[in-house]
């Protein structure tokens, strides 16, 4: 599992390096802005670190799509499914390889977020405008989230749980479309489809789950905790069509 | 050693592989021959488990092809498959990391009767320097079936020797090679046995002594019977 984990790394990685060099070009510009005190480059440096983060985490994972598509449909995917692997342990990797970048990313983003808001209060004092920032991000994810750590860190933890779902469940769309409907008019359509029906279904189930739960925390514990068991689910019914149907 | 028990492959209304059943043994050099689009390589692929039939199976002693046969099973595909970004050295660590039967120091061997250097990157090989790649990552693997799909295509008369002994030194009792090509007299010093496939149907799998003394024929000339190609 932990070679074919470094391979699916090894296929991503290059897009990794240079979102991360991005990153560190802007953290260098928003260290340059606060310590020569620029408002002007310390707002658009903030509001770019901001756009990395949310489109870094979103671009991993529909990275991992993509590869898992490129596996599926190109002669590369001689190379994994010709191994002696099933497909439970080849899909395996790439969802642990997957989350785990995804996990790592966000925790990155997360720590990098602190440390820059830190050095900001620690450089400028204003601790009022610096709180004021850190709640209008969290309120245009969702307005409920009360500003401590325990919410926050559910909070990160519902969201990149429910993204590595919609990844998994783009993997079953894409694996059915391959697998199941390959040369039928259409199969791309259809997968589509199925991707939004999967969603859907999900996201009723979540507001079942999560109905009744009054504190916020425990509601998105529950909420990033389910996500996970869908994306366990998808994981098996999807290694389960490619070990039966897919040709490469 | 290899069994095919009515197989056949269907790509929507196409059948390119039309329930084959035949048996390889080890200790043989086969020859699959058959022209384009023949199903050679559709059955190929169907032994080495990357297709899945649409009816019957491929079984490798006994057991249908499987996740433990693709360990004793060494396929080369005609197509260049190796990632990209790869070098000649990262496809060798790929498959020792992958097949237990890899051998790395034979790799290195073979990459050098090849004339390859490990620091090659395979997006920038020539056609011919991908065929012998593929050669010698395959033939690094002391497996105990080989199946070769037009092992010779791009490849110069040289080299081809060179890849002819190569692929005899591993002819032994306890092996099965099973090679594809539409160069037919190239395939009559190697084989020992040829299937014939025509329009996904098998025609036949023969001994090819047996067909030279009992019949007079060679493999050329029953390639011309069966396909239509006549000498005038």
């Amino acid at each position: 599992m932990f070679k074919l984990m470094k391979y699916e790394f090894r296929k991503t990685w290059i897009t990794k390096l240079i979102l991360l060099g991005i990153t560190a070009a802007v953290e260098s510009w928003f260290l340059v802005s606060l310590y020569m005190e620029k408002e002007d480059g310390l707002a658009a440096s903030i509001a770019i670190l901001m756009m990395l983060a949310i489109f870094g985490v979103l671009f991993i994972g529909l990275q991992s799509v993509i590869t898992l598509h490129r596996d599926m449909n190109t002669k590369q995917g001689y190379m994994l499914f010709m191994t002696p692997n099933s497909c439970y342990k080849i899909l395996g990797a790439k969802v642990l390889e997957n989350g785990l970048s995804i996990a790592l990313t966000g925790a990155f983003y997360f720590a990098l977020g602190a440390l820059d808001i830190s050095l900001l209060f620690a450089k400028q004092g204003q601790l009022n405008q610096v709180w004021q920032m850190i709640q209008d991000i969290i309120k245009s994810f969702n307005e409920e989230i009360p500003l401590t750590s325990d919410a926050l860190a559910a909070f990160t933890f519902s969201l990149l749980a429910g993204w590595i779902t919609t990844v998994v469940t783009a993997y079953l769309a894409d694996v059915i479309s391959a697998a199941l409907l390959n040369g039928k008019s259409f199969n791309g359509v259809i997968s589509f489809v199925i991707f939004l029906v999967l969603n859907w279904a999900f996201g009723w189930l979540e507001g079942i789950a999560i109905r009744n739960i009054p504190n916020v925390v425990t509601m998105m514990l529950v909420r990033g905790g389910l996500s996970l068991v869908v994306a366990a689910v998808m994981y098996v019914a999807t290694a389960q069509i490619m070990e039966k149907k897919l040709s490469v | 050693m290899l069994e095919s028990k009515e197989v056949t492959k269907q790509f929507g209304s196409k059948t390119a592989v039309d329930h084959i059943s035949m048996k390889l043994e080890k200790g043989h050099v086969y020859a699959m021959l058959g022209p384009n689009g023949s199903g050679k390589t559709t059955w190929m692929k169907l032994a080495a488990g990357l297709l899945k039939p649409t009816y019957g199976m491929v079984c490798f002693n006994g057991e249908p092809v499987s996740i433990e046969s693709r360990k004793h099973v060494a396929y080369m595909s005609t197509e260049p498959y190796f990632y990209t970004w790869m070098t000649v050295k990262d496809v060798g660590k790929y498959y020792q990391d992958f097949f237990e039967d890899f051998s790395y120091d034979r790799y290195l061997t073979l990459l050098k009767q090849m004339e390859l250097t490990e620091n090659l990157r395979t997006k920038a090989l020539s056609s011919g320097m991908m065929a012998k790649l593929k050669i010698a990552v395959t033939m690094a693997r002391d497996a105990d079936v080989y199946m070769l799909d037009e092992p010779f295509n791009g490849i110069d008369l040289l080299a081809r020797d060179e890849i002819r002994a190569c692929i005899l030194s591993y002819a032994t009792e306890e092996k099965l090679l099973l090679l594809s090509s539409h160069l037919v007299e190239e395939m009559e010093a190697i084989a020992d046995r040829a299937v014939f496939i025509k329009e996904g149907k098998l025609i036949e799998n023969v001994d090819l002594e047996d067909m030279r003394t009992q019949q007079g024929v060679s493999m050329a000339d029953r390639y011309r019977q069966i396909y239509g190609h006549t000498e005038g």
